[in-house]
């Protein structure tokens, strides 16, 4: 991994991500409004971490603090030891749904945007490009423009992009939302097998329990607003993950907790 | 059946245009004054062609000046006031009901302001042209999807770079729907203004063979501007063609993008 965790941050050694009793209150027109209540969460490092929860339980909220997006009003987020003032692309890729690809840039300039940012040349940012758009199965696709490609494609594109840095924590908000099923599956495993190569830390969130149960090595349920954590699921279901584990009696025992969990909180 | 190709069936309503042009008032179907035949109406164009050419010349100068005062203060405002938030509130419907204001009324003060010769022109149709190169560029700004940005802030964009590298890019389709609407409207004011109160161009040319029923002379003044619009939108297509390549196809994918599709799982009841 190439970042190295701080001194300040050795209490928390071992933690990729430590959320620390985090509470955001946001002004509304009536005043205001309690989005998130006392959230803890300590993820390991290269651990695959999955949020549910109802719309609007303000996980996403959540997810863009941890990537230095927005604020919270108290508790403390530590990302590899330091706080997260501001986006920092080195320590956290954010990979969102699929309309967030720029429709002006190629893909290999998509991929390769937050690297212009940074005024590296031309050559270097293709020659680390390259490898990431074959990472994701799109060689042969650099030119293309996204209205060239499909769902998934675009999908393939920002995972490659959220890559490209080579941040350790990775998180993605509903990355497969706007997929029909088939095509979610298929990057679920995709996801999976990239993520195994890479032993990055991600953080993913979903509305699908399937996709939870599928993807993750925990699952943490969120409930309806003020959003707070009111279950924390090991899944242990061995590795590779396959589609056939999906029929099996663990699998949907998994679901179903998960699903209990979300019904009751209401 | 095959369909014909499209760019046969244009060019042949154009020539059966033309050809029409010279044969109704051959045939004495229309009164030459009504309708001077082509051939006549070339010939004069030929006879005249330094006079309607150095006409031509004015009008594109004053067309130009006018053009670039349009789209300059039309993205500058645009921009501004697409861009802050308070001044969007306060001013964008102000300028959205001028524009449906006739805004020829105030040729009259214009011509007192800056005279009859070219300058007037060159304010009037600049003005004229402002109006959809503002708002346009406005809603471009406004209309851009917040995630894009959001993303770029993600990826550790400054301020700057998000201006540069999205907001710029991300508007540009919109902002060039609204170019070539007030270029051509600025064409639309020049050859207004010079038909109500010139000393030159071709639209003070076609009014004065008017008022002496030369109608030859007056549709030959009609060609040119045509001529010059079907040039200036010619061209404008092009350049917004090459600059934006992604626009078209990408806004027909939009409409076509599958919704998402509820999952085989129970479905956490939406809160």
């Amino acid at each position: 991994m190439q970042y190295v965790a701080d001194m300040k941050g050795a209490q928390t050694a071992g933690a990729a991500i430590d959320i620390d009793r985090v509470s955001h209150v946001y002004a509304g027109p009536e005043g205001g409004v309690q989005a998130l209540s006392d959230v803890s969460m300590k993820v390991g490092a290269g651990r695959f971490i999955v949020i549910v929860g109802p719309s609007g339980c303000g996980k996403t909220s959540l997810l863009m603090m941890m990537a230095g997006l927005r604020d919270h009003t108290e508790g403390r987020i530590h990302v590899h030891g330091a706080p997260i003032p501001k986006p920092d692309p080195e320590r956290v890729g954010v990979i969102f749904q699929e309309a967030s690809l720029f429709p002006w840039l190629t893909t290999f300039d998509n991929i390769e945007f937050p690297l212009s940012l940074r005024g590296m040349s031309r050559e270097e940012r293709r020659r680390r490009s390259e490898p990431m758009l074959s990472l994701v199965g799109l060689s042969g696709f650099g030119e293309r423009y996204p209205h060239e490609l499909s769902g998934g494609m675009k999908q393939r594109v920002s995972i490659a992009r959220g890559l490209v840095q080579d941040p350790p924590v990775l998180l993605m908000d509903e990355p497969f939302a706007a997929l029909d099923e088939q095509t979610r599956m298929t990057m679920g495993h995709e996801l999976l097998r990239i993520w195994s190569t890479t032993n990055k830390t991600v953080v993913f969130i979903t509305h699908s329990l399937t996709e939870a149960v599928y993807l993750a090595d925990e699952v943490y349920v969120m409930s309806p607003r003020p959003g707070r954590m009111i279950d924390h699921i090991m899944v242990d279901l061995p590795r590779p993950r396959t589609y056939e584990m999906m029929a099996t009696d663990t699998f949907g025992r998994l679901r179903d907790r998960i699903w209990q969990q979300i019904r009751k909180s209401h | 059946m095959r369909r014909p190709d499209p760019k046969i069936v244009r060019w042949g309503i154009l020539i059966a245009l033309l050809v029409a042009w010279e044969l109704v008032p051959r045939m004495g179907l229309l009164p030459e004054l009504f309708l001077p035949r082509l051939s006549k109406t070339l010939t004069v164009l030929w006879i005249d062609l330094d006079k309607y050419w150095a006409a031509l010349l004015v009008t594109l100068y004053e067309v130009v000046l006018a053009m670039v005062i349009a789209c300059g203060l039309g993205i500058v405002a645009g921009a501004t006031i697409g861009g802050i938030a308070v001044l969007r509130d306060l001013l964008l419907p102000v300028f959205s009901s001028l524009y449906a204001v006739p805004i020829v009324i105030l040729y009259p003060i214009f011509t007192a302001w800056f005279g009859i010769g070219s300058q007037s022109k060159v304010m009037f149709a600049g003005i004229y042209g402002f109006f959809p190169v503002m708002l346009s560029t406005a809603a471009g700004i406004r209309t851009i999807d917040p995630q894009f940005l959001l993303a770029a802030r993600s990826m550790g964009a400054t301020v700057t770079q998000q201006i540069t590298k999205v907001i710029i890019p991300a508007s540009l389709p919109t902002v060039f729907g609204g170019l070539r609407l007030g270029g051509a409207l600025a064409i639309i004011g020049v050859i207004v203004a010079e038909m109500l109160t010139a000393s030159a161009g071709i639209g003070y040319l076609v009014t004065l063979n008017r008022t002496i029923l030369d109608s030859p002379r007056v549709f030959a003044g009609i060609l040119c501007i045509l001529v010059l619009s079907v040039a200036y939108d010619i061209i404008a297509r092009r350049l917004e063609r090459r600059m934006v390549v992604w626009q078209s196809a990408g806004r027909r994918q939009q409409q076509a993008s599958p919704r998402p599709i509820a999952q085989g799982a129970p479905a956490p009841a939406a809160a």
